[in-house]
Formats: C-alpha cells, sequence, structure tokens
C-alpha cells in the first residue's frame, strides 16, 4: 500500500518535473491530498481523488493561486483510520502543505481533527456527515444533516407519508443522523410508533434508533420481512443510511419481498451516481436520493463541468485511473468546489497563511458550482441549494424538488423539541 | 328494418346528448389538462384527484401515456400552451404525430395540415411518485374489474387503506359477482377497513368483527388508531372489539414471525451449506488448509457475470493492459434470462479448471504439510483477489437477477423468495449429487479410498495423483457453483470470497471435518439459529455475537464437531 502511494507521489513529481521543465523557476504551492485510494473505500474516494486532480490542473492552466501553481502532495488514507492521521502528520509536518482536501469516512475525519488542530492546519472536508461538531481547522463542504436528510423527510411528509423505517450501516454517522431524524419527525407530529427499526432506551433517553447492520453484511431476510410488515398498512418509507455495497443485498432482497418505490420508498443518503455504478439499476428504479448536486442538473455550468471532467480523464495519465464509464457525483462537485472556494479566500486573504484563509472563508464567499451558487458561512459551514430525485434505469437522477440556498446548520441534536 | 333505422337514430341522438352534457361539466379529458396545465405539484394532483370514479378508458390511456413520460406541452405560436401526447412511429427526424389531450385529435398547424413534433423540442410534463399515486386511486376504480387478480388486489388495497366512504357501495357490488377467493378476502379486508370510519357505531363493530376474524397484517395500523379512537370517545363495546381484533392479529403475527423465522433459517443454512460443500471436500476429506475457497467461490461468479453480459450487449475487459472484448449475444426476454442456467455449469467448469491448477502447481507438493499448504493457499488467495481487480476493476460488478428468481410466493404471510426456495432446492440436489458420486461411483470409491490412505491405495494400484487432482476439482467446482448463487443475493467483487471463507469453515468444522452429513446439520442449525437469535434480539449483529459464542463453547465441549469420523489410524 504504500508502495501505492509512493508510487502515485512518484508519479505526481514527475508530471511537475514535466511541468516545471517547461515553465523553468515557477513558483509552486504544495497542497494535500488525503483519500483511501486503496481497501474498501477506495471505490469511492479514489474518485475524489480524481476530481481533485482535475481541479488543479484546471487551475494551473489558468495561471494558478497568487501566481503559485499548485502542487499536488497525493497521500493513501488505504481506508485505515489510524494511518489517516499518519499521513495528514506528514503532509502538515513533512510537506508543509498549504491546505488538504481529503476523508470520507467521520471516523477518517475524527482521526485525523487533533492533527489538524495541534499544527493548526487547513482541512476541506468534502462528503455529507452528521454534524456535532465545528472545527476551527476543517472547513465542511459536506452536507450538514439539515442539507440532505432533514429536506427528504419534509419531502416525504409533504409526499404523505405516515410511517418511516430506519435502516442503517452501524457507525458515527447513521446513528447520529437517525437520533437528529427521530427528534426531527417527533417535532412534526410523527407518533413514535411510526418510527421502525427499534429504539434503544438506557435510563429513559433514546440513545439509538433504527436498525443496523455491520460493513459487509450480507443477509438482509429478516429486515426486509420486518419491513414488509411495517408497510403492510401503507403510507410507510424507509430512511436508509446503509453504506457502500451493503445496499445490493439488501435492495436485491428488497426487490425479491415485493416491495416496490410505490408500495414503500427508500431514501438512501449514501447511494450518488458514483455508488449505483455498482449497483443493481433495475431494483432501485424509483427509489429517492438526497444531495446538492445531481449530474442530470440542467445548467449550462454544470454541462461544461461533467465535459471538461471526462476529457481531462480520456487524456489522463495517473496511474490505474478508471476511464470508461466515469459520472460525477455530489462529494466530488463538493471537493471541486473546495478548491475554488480556498483559491478565492487566498486571492482574498492575499496569503496562504491558514487563520488568514480562514478569516478570508468565514467572511463569506461565493462560488458559482455546478449545482448552483455556494456560500462560505461563519460556521465553517456551506449555504448551498439541495435536490431531491429520483433514480432512473441509467443510473441519473431525475429532481424531483429543490430547495435553494439551505443554511449548513451543524447543530442539530435537541433542536427540535 | 324500419325499428333498426329507429334505433340507430335513437342511439346517435343519445351519444350527442351524453357528450353534450360531459362538455358542459368538464369531460375527464379537459381535467387531464387542467391538471396538466396546473401551477403547482398540489393543484394538480388535486386536479387529478377529482377524477376519482369520473375515469374512463381514456383516462386509462392518458395516464398510462403521462408516466410514459409521452405527454409534452407544446407552445404555440400565439404562445398558448397546448398538451399534446406524442404516438405512433418515429420517423427518420424522430418526430411523431401529435394528439391533443383535450379532445384526443391531431394537432394541426395554421394551413390545416396535422403536426409532427420531436419529443427533444418539447417540454415533458413532470410527474413524481405521489401523482403516480393519484392516478393510481383514479384507475383504482377502473382496475377493481381488471382480467388480472393481482391488479385487483392491488386496487382494492388502495381503496381500503384510503378508507373512503364514497367507495364502499363500488366494493361491496364487487364482492357480490368476485369468485376469486384472494380477491374475495381482499375486499372483505377493505370494506371492513372502510367500515372503521363509518359514522354509526355498528357498522364499525361489523368492521371490528370482520377484521378479526381476516386478521391480516395491514389491519394493525388502523386497528390501532379505531381503538385510539374509541378509547377517547369512551365506547366500551367497541373498545372491547378493537382489542379483540388486535390480539387476532398479533396472535397471528407471532405466527408468521415463527413460520417465517423456520423458512429464513432454513434458506440461510442451504446457502451455507452450498458455499461450505466444496470445502468440506478439499479440507474436510482430503485435509487441505485451502484458504483460497473463497476465491474459488468469486471465480463462479465472475463467470456467471461473464455469461450474462455474453448473453447481453457483450464485455470489453482490459486485463493487463491487453484489451479483450467479447461479442454479446443481444439476447432479450426468456432467452437472456436464460443466462443463469448457462452460468451454472460454466461456473462449475471454471472453478474446477482453477481448483485442478492450483492442485496441480501447488497443492501436490503440500499434502503431508498441512500447515504450509496453509499459507501457500492464503497467498494463492491474495494473488487471485488482485487478478480479479485487475481483469475486473476494484468496484464490485453488477449481476442482475433473471426475473424467475427475484419474484416471491407469499403464503400465509410468510414471503418465500424465489431465490432462496431455488437455492434450497439446489442446496438438496447437489448435496444429493455428492453423496450419490462418493458412495455409488467407482470414482467415489477410488476417493475415500485414497482420503482414507494414500499410501495404501497407491499400493494398490489407484493413481492417486489423478484421484487427488479430481477431488481437489470436484471440491473447487462445487465452490464455483456457490458462487453462481452468491452472485444472485449478494456483491459480486474482488474481495467476495472473504465474505464467505470464515462462515465455509465455521460450517465444516462444527459439523465434524470429513462428514458431508455433519456439514449439512451443521449448515442448517447455524442458519436457524443465526435467524431465531437475530428474530428474538431484534438485532442482527448481536445475532451473529452469540452464534459464534455458542460454536466456540460447542467445540470446547466437542472439538471434532457434531458428527467424528474415526479412523484405525495412529495419528487420530
Amino acid at each position: 500500500m504504500i508502495n501505492y502511494a509512493s508510487k502515485i507521489i512518484a508519479a505526481g513529481a514527475l508530471a511537475l518535473g514535466a511541468t516545471l521543465a517547461s515553465h523553468a523557476a515557477e513558483k509552486t504551492i504544495k497542497v494535500g491530498v488525503l483519500h483511501s485510494l486503496s481497501g474498501t473505500m477506495a471505490i469511492s474516494e479514489t474518485s475524489l481523488r480524481d476530481v481533485l486532480l482535475f481541479t488543479f490542473d484546471e487551475i494551473n492552466a489558468k495561471g494558478g493561486v497568487l501566481g503559485h501553481k499548485i502542487e499536488p502532495v497525493v497521500v493513501d488514507g488505504a481506508s485505515d483510520w489510524p494511518l489517516f492521521a499518519e499521513k495528514a502528520k506528514q503532509l502538515l509536518e513533512q510537506d508543509k502543505v498549504a491546505v488538504t482536501f481529503g476523508c470520507w469516512t467521520s471516523v477518517s475525519r475524527k482521526s485525523v481533527l487533533p492533527v489538524f488542530e495541534r499544527n493548526n492546519g487547513l482541512l476541506f472536508y468534502p462528503v455529507q456527515y452528521e454534524g456535532e461538531e465545528e472545527s476551527q481547522n476543517v472547513f465542511y463542504t459536506a452536507e450538514a444533516v439539515n442539507q440532505q436528510a432533514t429536506p427528504a423527510v419534509d419531502y416525504l411528509l409533504e409526499q404523505g407519508y405516515t410511517k418511516f423505517y430506519l435502516l442503517g450501516s452501524d457507525y458515527v454517522y447513521p446513528q447520529t443522523t437517525n437520533l437528529v431524524l427521530l427528534e426531527y419527525l417527533l417535532s412534526k407530529g410523527v407518533p413514535i410508533e411510526n418510527i421502525g427499526g427499534g429504539l434503544k432506551r438506557e435510563g429513559g433517553q433514546i440513545i439509538s434508533a433504527g436498525k443496523y447492520t455491520p460493513f459487509g453484511h450480507t443477509d438482509y431476510q429478516q429486515i426486509v420481512a420486518e419491513i414488509k410488515q411495517f408497510a403492510a398498512g401503507g403510507g410507510a418509507a424507509v430512511i436508509s443510511t446503509l453504506n457502500g455495497d451493503t445496499n445490493v443485498p439488501f435492495f436485491k432482497e428488497y426487490a425479491a419481498a415485493g416491495l416496490t418505490a410505490e408500495t414503500c420508498p427508500v431514501v438512501s443518503f449514501s447511494i450518488s451516481e458514483d455508488e449505483f455504478r455498482g449497483l443493481p439499476a433495475a431494483q432501485l428504479v424509483g427509489q429517492l436520493g438526497c444531495w446538492t448536486y445531481f449530474q442530470s442538473i440542467d445548467t449550462p455550468a454544470n454541462k461544461k463541468f461533467v465535459a471538461d471532467f471526462k476529457a481531462w480523464l480520456a487524456k489522463s495519465t495517473v496511474p490505474g485511473i478508471v476511464k470508461e464509464g466515469r459520472v460525477t457525483c455530489s462529494p466530488m462537485v463538493l471537493s471541486y468546489n473546495g478548491v475554488y472556494l480556498w483559491k478565492a479566500a487566498v486571492e482574498k486573504a492575499g496569503s496562504f497563511d491558514v487563520d488568514a484563509v480562514r478569516k478570508a472563508l468565514q467572511s463569506g464567499i461565493s462560488f458559482d458550482g455546478p449545482g448552483g451558487t455556494v456560500t462560505t458561512q461563519k460556521n465553517n459551514h456551506l449555504t448551498k441549494n439541495v435536490f431531491i430525485g429520483e433514480t432512473r434505469a441509467d443510473g441519473q437522477f431525475k429532481i424531483l424538488k429543490s430547495f435553494s440556498n439551505v443554511y449548513g446548520e451543524p447543530w442539530l441534536k435537541g433542536k427540535f423539541k | 328494418m324500419a325499428s333498426q333505422l329507429y334505433r340507430r337514430i335513437l342511439f346517435i341522438f343519445l351519444a350527442l346528448a351524453s357528450s353534450l352534457t360531459a362538455l358542459a361539466a368538464d369531460t375527464p379529458r379537459q381535467v387531464v389538462v387542467e391538471a396538466i396545465l396546473a401551477e403547482n405539484a398540489a393543484a394538480r394532483r388535486e386536479r387529478v384527484l377529482s377524477l376519482v370514479g369520473r375515469g374512463d378508458e381514456d383516462v386509462a390511456a392518458l395516464f398510462a401515456a403521462w408516466r410514459g413520460d409521452q405527454l409534452f406541452i407544446y407552445q404555440t405560436a400565439e404562445g398558448a400552451r397546448v398538451p399534446v401526447q406524442l404516438t405512433g412511429e418515429k420517423d427518420g427526424e424522430g418526430s411523431q404525430t401529435a394528439l391533443k389531450v383535450s379532445d384526443g385529435q391531431p394537432l394541426l398547424d395554421a394551413a390545416g395540415n396535422p403536426l409532427r413534433l420531436r419529443a427533444g423540442d418539447l417540454v415533458a410534463v413532470e410527474h413524481n411518485a405521489m401523482l403516480r399515486r393519484a392516478m393510481k386511486s383514479v384507475l383504482d376504480l377502473l382496475d377493481l374489474s381488471a382480467a388480472d387478480p393481482g391488479v385487483r388486489i392491488r386496487a382494492i388495497t388502495t381503496i381500503g387503506f384510503a378508507q373512503d366512504q364514497e367507495k364502499l357501495p363500488a366494493l361491496q357490488a364487487r364482492l357480490a359477482e368476485e369468485n376469486n377467493s384472494r380477491v374475495q378476502k381482499a375486499l372483505r379486508e377493505a370494506i371492513a377497513l372502510i367500515q372503521l370510519k363509518a359514522g354509526n357505531d355498528d357498522t364499525k363493530l361489523e368492521g371490528l368483527k370482520e377484521l378479526e376474524k381476516l386478521h391480516t397484517l395491514a389491519s394493525t395500523d388502523f386497528l390501532k388508531a379505531a381503538l385510539r379512537d374509541a378509547e377517547t370517545a369512551g365506547k366500551p363495546a367497541l373498545i372491547d372489539a378493537a382489542r379483540r381484533a388486535l390480539n387476532a392479529v398479533e396472535t397471528h403475527r407471532t405466527l408468521v414471525n415463527l413460520f417465517g423465522t423456520m423458512f429464513r433459517g432454513v434458506s440461510l443454512g442451504s446457502i451455507l451449506l452450498v458455499v461450505a460443500l466444496g470445502l468440506a471436500i478439499t479440507f474436510g476429506l482430503m485435509r487441505v488448509i485451502n484458504m483460497a475457497h473463497g476465491e474459488m467461490i468469486a471465480v463462479g461468479a465472475y463467470t456467471t457475470y461473464i455469461v450474462q453480459n455474453v448473453f447481453g450487449s457483450g464485455l470489453s475487459l482490459s486485463p493487463f493492459g491487453f484489451s479483450i472484448s467479447l461479442p454479446g449475444l443481444n439476447a432479450t426476454g426468456l432467452a437472456y434470462e436464460s443466462y443463469f442456467i448457462v452460468a451454472l455449469p460454466l461456473s462449475f467448469l471454471a472453478a474446477a479448471a482453477v481448483g485442478i491448477a492450483l492442485e496441480r502447481g501447488i497443492i501436490q507438493f503440500l499434502y503431508r504439510r498441512p500447515l504450509e499448504s496453509l499459507l501457500a493457499t492464503w497467498g494463492v488467495s491474495l494473488m487471485l483477489q488482485q487478478l480479479f481487480r485487475l481483469i475486473f476493476g476494484a468496484n464490485n460488478v453488477q449481476v442482475s437477477s433473471p426475473s424467475y428468481l427475484s419474484g416471491n410466493w407469499t403464503f400465509f404471510d410468510i414471503i418465500f423468495g424465489w431465490n432462496r426456495l431455488f437455492v434450497i432446492g439446489f442446496a438438496v440436489v447437489i448435496v444429493a449429487g455428492v453423496w450419490l458420486v462418493l458412495t455409488k461411483t467407482s470414482l467415489g470409491l477410488l476417493i475415500r479410498a485414497v482420503m482414507q490412505n494414500r499410501g495404501m491405495a497407491s499400493c494398490m494400484g489407484v493413481r492417486t495423483e489423478r484421484v487427488n487432482m479430481l477431488t481437489f476439482g470436484l471440491g473447487s467446482g462445487l465452490a464455483g457453483l456457490a458462487g453462481a448463487f452468491v452472485s444472485q443475493i449478494g456483491n459480486v467483487g474482488p474481495s467476495l470470497g472473504q465474505n464467505y471463507i470464515v462462515d465455509s469453515f465455521m460450517t465444516v468444522v462444527v459439523g465434524g471435518v470429513g462428514s458431508i452429513a455433519g456439514t449439512v446439520i451443521s449448515a442448517s442449525s447455524i442458519g436457524l439459529a443465526d435467524q431465531s437469535l437475530q428474530q428474538i434480539l431484534g438485532n442482527p449483529v448481536l445475532g451473529k455475537i452469540c452464534v459464534l459464542i455458542a460454536i466456540i463453547l460447542f467445540l470446547q465441549w466437542r472439538p471434532a464437531g457434531i458428527f467424528v469420523t474415526r479412523s484405525r489410524s495412529l495419528d487420530e
């Protein structure tokens, strides 16, 4: 794995060497890319590395940031959470990067957080997360719970659904999100017996809501039978925070039990266009997704972004890069937006200094990204548009509803009482 | 003659009159036009719902077109918005005949000629799940007399769930003429559910008594609501009836869960069995600790993937920089779905071939050194995983289930998934097959002889090397077959084998190494225990942990497993 990472670094260095040769004595600025390029999360995170490298090339072609070309330092977190912290340390202490773009799972973010805080680094985090965090050393371009989960619930309520079954993978993001959703649903007048999946109480307090399965779980017979009974009386929907490939056995079992998007729709928070590539498309048609970007957004800006990314992929020389059947998705666009927001902040601050850049970011910077305008907030989150879509057989989403300029709010627990 | 003429005139007159009155009161077609042009989703839905009970075949056809994205809005030169339906064959430019939604007549241009429009140039009329449900409730009353009992049941349940008093007569009329017992039951349930919302208590009581008799799972929520209403209103008779009905449903649910859990346990057990049977031969009989067993399963699963793509639109792979493209047969329908039948023997053969190569290349040198074979096969397993990554990519690949494996048969409210029934049946068949091969064929005799005592068998003139090779091939081939099945219920990816290797060893060790019967019993008991604990504890993780602890304790007590294979060999 170290070998793989060093190969990538070597390739990056080679590419850089080539650029250096052609533009002699050009100033550069080091930027860290910290994603899992091997292990279970590689499937999702490699796409983020690809889009980051694409963005750097796009910026460099237009003259770089403050006259400096971006020099990416790509390291592999290898889906190993303690290793993430070590790699972060290497980026900050040895390579002295100005900013880092990285992490996917919440556990990897929690792992690198102390490193960034100790070294006063800056991390841009692009993937939907559970909130309850607001570090001065992290900029969350990610969807907060109120930019994904609660709009989706609003949509379901508006459509007349009255019963909600909560299902997720067993780790911090689904557990926390479902607790927030439980409070939210109760505040909207949904009676507690209409919430399925089970509640765990400790000392009178609900500490866990919903049904959880471990990563790599394959047997969903029992859970699907339970959902079938739950949905027997109509008006039910499933809110799923199942991660990664456990969605395949779940949706296969779901379809085999005769449950469909019309009888009991599933709204999934972890299935974007990119994950869709490995899922049985026919069994997912009509199920719902909620993100701040869909590839199917019909704007010139988005069409250009998708076309540019594909053109970049076609001539990319990054070793092992997948070129066929690529799509764009929300975490990718949030990574892309993050780089441009950082660039704007650096230019506003007139320096690469983390404190100055943070101050510029917190003052409110806007960027017109592929998913519409995003604006930075004082609390290190982003105001952005939210879309609800329905999956189609071709792996894209048909947009059903959009909410514009939703303010990112990380502190939601206890807010809906 | 005269009377015929008279009748014809009368008919024309009547038709005219009826169309005139309809015109005065908005024809259903016009309501659809209004719905299409409505400003927001709520207004649109309201217009669609206003058609409930007034639907006709025109509306059914229009709704079908709407759901099929065939309705568009055409902007005339004057700026008016005209909803149109595009139908008929596409010509060279992709344009089709446009029929006005308002009257079903072709849309004419200024010169009076029919216009032909291209779908790409127009705005398709939107629809979402809620609107489709609204359309469905309009179509439901139409569907009450549909020919397909499934469609009738769906229509009836939707009406029942909505508890709309106005539809009660329609349902009762239908019940009088219905003769399909399943549809009758659905009708009785729907009528009873609607009665729960009736104005007078006697009707409510009647509904509750009927639901007590029917005790359907679907009625739980409605009964609970009725119980709450009765409690607020303080009607003891109703409270009592509602409680009894709820109890009946709960008793029914307990039974459903009990038998459902048993079925799911057997089904999980049969998957464990199919997955472990190959290992029962390579590890159980041959005593090779084959860590690459999981990858043999993956070989089978990937073979299924390749066969599926060859039946479909072909497949292009680029291992090691070479680009290989397999042409597709472009089969459709039943021919395409028969891919799975072809994939079964091929996945057996592919995995058997890999197994034989592994045996010839590595394992044959390690029969007397079990620990080295563990390390060597583990290495092979890592190499094979990397090979899958290089050939098929790190992402999972999609294997779609044929339609005859993705439905279910629901009996007594228990879901019998066809894929599950198939895998149970298949497990029975291959266990029987393996048993026959081992006990009734000369190959089986040789296998047993060689496995008992290699040296002695060799002295008796048995070509032990060949028997070893074939036995290992058989075990690997069975793993490949398991892979074809696993591809129907889970993921197909490079690390597929890792998910099954632990379960396989667990099953074989608990059953007793060397005993096929032991493997069968252990697989089904692990499956049953896992599903029952999951049902009781309500948590899949805790269930699995309990099963593992139980297995550890069991092996402490009986280290050799359920069935101990005894031999006269000195080192045992």
